[in-house]
């Protein structure tokens, strides 16, 4: 047989590690991408079976032409990170078709490194990169079976000698990682894809759909307060503000760029959000945002911080809030006019009650709490999942169902201002949080999201009024877990109920938290930071890639020594160098292992004069006399090594247990 | 393309042989003889770290550029492990090798490995060919290279390479050996006449060589005398050492003659005498060799049938120094 000729295990090596890396693609590549790689490699894999070489090259063609166009034809072009990934994968698995020799198997193990990194352009969890990480330990151990003099060595001796090279990358790649100057910004613009679904807030609210959001556990963002923390009732998350309603469906209008001037009043919290993507382009912060660091984010006229380009990847933003403000201008008429616009012929009867409560109380103060008091007297309930609601949804909600959340009781409560002619708008995003003890951050899930109004008062300016406080009061003050648990599916209410569980699930998302805050966003300011730990004056980029060659010239040093000492002819094997361990550590406690003495002997001299170390120090001779004369020994050589350097005889033995020392040994 | 590869390779050869001076066999190979370069698959790796590299830089993503400085690390480590695969290996060479024109002449190398590490796949080249092996912890292996030979004369080798891919072909180590080889390359054996003396077989004058075929009655003993020849029942009796002499059947020396090939030209003359060389090397005949020239005592044994083929190979070209 040509020795250049990959065979079947080879071919199934490599297509293994193939399709392991492209697990982690799953949800990026179309499923005929991977059905194609699949199928080709089965194809290939059952030719060499029967001990065919691969199939002829015009069929290669046809196919490759083929793929490739319903490629282009899916994504319309081939730059950007998922349409290229779907390629190099299509290239891989056609290159899998005709792997005839060992130099395409070489060229498949590269494609499968690449395949690997590119998942982790767009992944950021830890178990992704450990995932991909013994993938390509995997692949590596591969090229090891490639044929070569001598039989082909066994998986586990090819593991062990990849893991052993990964072991030793591993201090060099991490002083790489540390010290290689990162940009603040992409070196070229990156097409952004979307490609995930939208998740959390959307652009429309529509009260009376089913909506799942108050169930979902998801986390939005994570809030880490840098001094003091708002009272609970004041941690209202600004997000989308809605002033259009059609009588069923409250929608997001266009809004100019132009914020209007606040003066600030009391404190200033300051603290950074850590978003998770949702893929609109929407940030939020606390009621009322008046300082942020995000590059492009612009606030608008509703006080809503917004970015050009949707959160498509986890970001995190510094910002200060002020939870008091003053208006100082005035709402112009175009505004006022939006603001109080209601659809025609809908919801009569709520357009007649406010009539009725209007002439009531002709002062919007009072008007304003006359509807919470009716909200809070009349038999209205708090419930997340409240029946489907007419076409009139306002209507059905206020006068026959009386069940719902805050989407409900905030459009109904707009209405009912809106027809009293008092401008109004609907502001959306989330309220509360669960405190993390563990790492002092707030966590804001999906099911806090919230909706409430803002009123303008002439004089006061924008005013929050939230009615679901009015029905609810805890759920506002201590978020919705207490509130609803009713309302829940079970496993989740029980997750709650048990405390240890739910702080295993906070030390979890610490965890997680740190992960994102020291890994995930290790940037330039981080770097400066670990410049200024280290002690270096004044650090900057320059000082950078001098930490980092010093630092590499120190790995690459040990690298040589250790690779080195290796095929010393004065090494000794494994287990005499771990015996010899042994040796000094007894020699440590003044019981040095004497020149004519075998293990068995130095054992019982050790254990008479120490006899609280005796059976561990007797167990350990015994593996040792084992492995050595190869008398069948339990133990493997490297754990006989794992325990000589787990074994710690303390210097002293316990007074009690001291026994009397033979005069033979003193002697010697 | 390929000269100039050629000449890059011869060039760099040259510089080496220059920088090394002249070595003597067994030799270490230290760390400063290797060198190392990547492969065509170290480039593309190269390549594809740089990818790795950019995207990484270009999506801010610092768990791609932890996987890309991790392959990078590997790659690095692997080019350590690929010099240590040489580093401390020991190379001899058995220089006294039988070749034939239009044949081979075959090397054999023995690379000893005193270190607790396995190295596989080391590879021995000379001119254009190799051998390979994969050389145990603590061991020690030969490794034939057979080189092919079309002209009788002498092959004289001034270096070899001693080269590996290992771990994973993206790199390439080698070493260059200033060992001198020299192979004697005889005439290629070949010929239709019959030896000289098959054909007066029948009147051997059994008086003047010794042999151990026909037995001829006792001698003094003398230091050095095969054991199986002492006359162990004499010396049991209370007599003197003594031992048995023996003679040979063949033991009339036969001339291998140059001038017994009349009319026929050098080569062919040259092949004929190598034939008989090694038909009466293997008939275990003592035999003489008369060249113009040279003329080579009768005797036997293996360092003697070097000679003769040596002598064969020499014919016209002249001794080396």
């Amino acid at each position: 047989m040509n020795p250049k000729l990959a065979s079947y295990p080879q071919l199934l090596g490599a297509f293994a590690c193939l399709a392991l890396a492209l697990v982690a693609h799953v949800q990026s590549i179309p499923a005929w991408v991977l059905a194609t790689v699949g199928l080709s490699g089965a194809i290939r894999l059952l030719l060499a079976r029967r001990g065919r070489s691969a199939p002829p090259q015009a069929v290669r063609l046809a196919i490759a032409a083929l793929a490739i166009a319903l490629l282009f034809v899916q994504f319309r072009t081939f730059n950007g990170l998922s349409a290229g990934t779907a390629l190099l994968a299509l290239m891989a698995g056609l290159k899998l078709l005709e792997t005839n020799t060992q130099r395409d198997i070489h060229v498949v193990t590269l494609i499968i490194y690449f395949v690997s990194a590119s998942a982790l352009l767009e992944g950021n969890s830890f178990w992704l990169l450990a995932y991909l990480i013994a993938v390509c330990w995997l692949t590596t151990a591969t090229l090891l079976r490639l044929p070569t003099t001598g039989p082909v060595p066994n998986w586990r001796r090819c593991l062990r000698y990849s893991g052993r090279i990964l072991s030793q990358a591993l201090p060099i790649a991490v002083v790489f990682w540390l010290f290689f100057p990162r940009f603040n910004g992409p070196l070229w613009h990156i097409p952004d894809e979307g490609r995930s679904a939208a998740s959390g807030l959307s652009d429309s609210m529509s009260p009376g759909d089913i909506d799942h959001l108050a169930l979902s556990d998801e986390v939005a963002f994570r809030v880490r307060f840098a001094a003091a923390t708002p009272a609970p009732a004041e941690r209202y998350w600004r997000g989308p503000v809605m002033h259009d309603f059609d009588g069923r469906t409250w929608r997001l209008s266009h809004s100019s760029s132009t914020a209007p001037l606040l003066e600030p009043q009391g404190r200033a919290y300051r603290y950074t959000v850590s978003l998770e993507p949702h893929q609109h382009n929407w940030i939020f912060t606390l009621d009322w945002p008046s300082r942020w660091d995000l590059p492009g984010g612009v606030l608008t006229s509703d006080y809503t911080l917004v970015r050009r380009e949707p959160v498509s990847r986890p970001i995190d933003v510094d910002a200060t809030s002020y939870t008091h403000v003053h208006w100082s201008e005035r709402l112009d008429n175009p505004l006022r006019k939006r603001d109080t616009r209601l659809p025609a012929n809908r919801n009569p009867r709520s357009l007649q009650l406010a009539q009725t409560l209007r002439s009531a109380h002709p002062d919007d103060m009072e008007y304003v709490r006359a509807v919470l008091a009716m909200f809070a007297q009349q038999p209205f309930y708090y419930t997340l999942t409240p029946p489907k609601l007419a076409d009139n949804s306002v209507d059905a909600f206020l006068f026959d169902t009386r069940r719902g959340f805050c989407e409900h009781y905030a459009s109904a409560f707009a209405i009912l201002m809106r027809a009293a002619g008092i401008p109004t708008r609907v502001v959306t995003g989330y309220q509360g949080g669960i405190f993390n003890r563990f790492a002092d951050y707030w966590i804001v899930r999906q099911s806090d999201a919230h909706a409430w109004d803002e009123v303008w008062i002439e004089g006061r300016g924008w005013l929050r009024v939230d009615p679901t406080a009015a029905i609810a009061p805890e759920r506002v003050e201590h978020g919705l877990n207490e509130e609803a648990s009713a309302d829940e599916p079970l496993t989740s209410r029980w997750i709650h109920r048990t405390r240890w569980l739910a702080d295993a699930r906070l030390r979890l998302d610490a965890l997680r938290q740190l992960w994102r805050e020291r890994i995930l966003f290790f940037d330039q300011d981080s770097q400066q930071k670990l410049l200024e730990w280290l002690n270096i004056p004044e650090p900057d980029a320059q000082k950078l890639v001098m930490v980092l060659t010093v630092a590499l010239v120190l790995a690459l040093c040990w690298l040589t020594w250790s690779v080195r000492r290796e095929v010393d002819p004065a090494r000794k094997e494994l287990l005499i160098r771990a015996y010899a361990r042994l040796c000094v550590k007894l020699a440590a406690l003044g019981m040095p292992r004497l020149g004519h003495e075998g293990a068995e002997d130095y054992a019982a001299r050790v254990a008479r004069r120490r006899p609280d170390l005796g059976s561990a120090v007797s167990a350990l001779c015994r593996d040792y006399c084992g492995l050595r004369y190869g008398i069948a020994s339990s133990v493997s050589v490297a754990q006989f090594d794992a325990a000589v350097r787990a074994f710690r005889p303390a210097r002293k033995a316990k007074q009690h247990a001291q026994a009397p020392t033979p005069p033979g040994s003193r002697a010697s | 393309m390929r000269t100039l590869r050629q000449a890059i390779s011869e060039k760099t050869r040259a510089w080496a042989a220059r920088r090394h001076g002249r070595d003597t066999l067994p030799i270490k190979i230290n760390r400063r003889r290797i060198y190392i370069l990547p492969t065509r698959f170290g480039l593309m790796l190269a390549f594809v770290l740089v990818a790795m590299l950019i995207a990484g830089l270009n999506y801010n993503s610092n768990l791609g550029l932890a996987f890309a400085f991790l392959m990078m690390s590997v790659a690095l480590v692997t080019m350590h492990h690929c010099n240590r695969n040489l580093l401390g290996l020991q190379v001899d060479v058995t220089t006294e090798v039988d070749a034939f024109a239009g044949r081979e002449a075959s090397f054999e190398f023995v690379l000893r490995n005193d270190s607790i590490v396995e190295r596989r796949d080391v590879e021995i080249c000379c001119m254009s060919a190799a051998g390979m092996r994969s050389v145990p912890a603590r061991s020690t292996e030969s490794v034939p290279v057979a080189i092919p030979v079309a002209k009788r004369g002498v092959v004289r080798l001034s270096q070899f390479e001693l080269r590996t891919r290992y771990p994973f072909g993206w790199f390439h180590a080698w070493t260059y050996v200033q060992g001198a080889l020299t192979a004697y390359v005889a005439p290629s054996p070949r010929g239709n006449r019959t030896l000289p003396s098959a054909e007066g077989l029948g009147s051997v004058d059994r008086s003047a060589r010794p042999g151990d075929e026909d037995f001829a009655g006792l001698r003094a003993y003398q230091p050095g005398v095969p054991l199986k020849h002492m006359a162990w029942k004499v010396l049991a009796r209370g007599g003197e050492a003594a031992v048995q002499s023996f003679t040979s059947l063949a033991a009339q020396p036969e001339w291998l003659e140059w001038s017994s090939l009349e009319g026929q030209d050098t080569e062919t003359r040259l092949s004929q005498l190598c034939l008989w060389v090694l038909e009466s090397e293997a008939a275990q005949r003592v035999f003489g060799l008369r060249i113009p020239g040279k003329e080579i005592a009768p005797a036997r044994g293996a360092a003697h049938r070097f000679a003769c083929l040596r002598a064969l190979a020499m014919y016209g070209i002249g001794e080396p120094q």
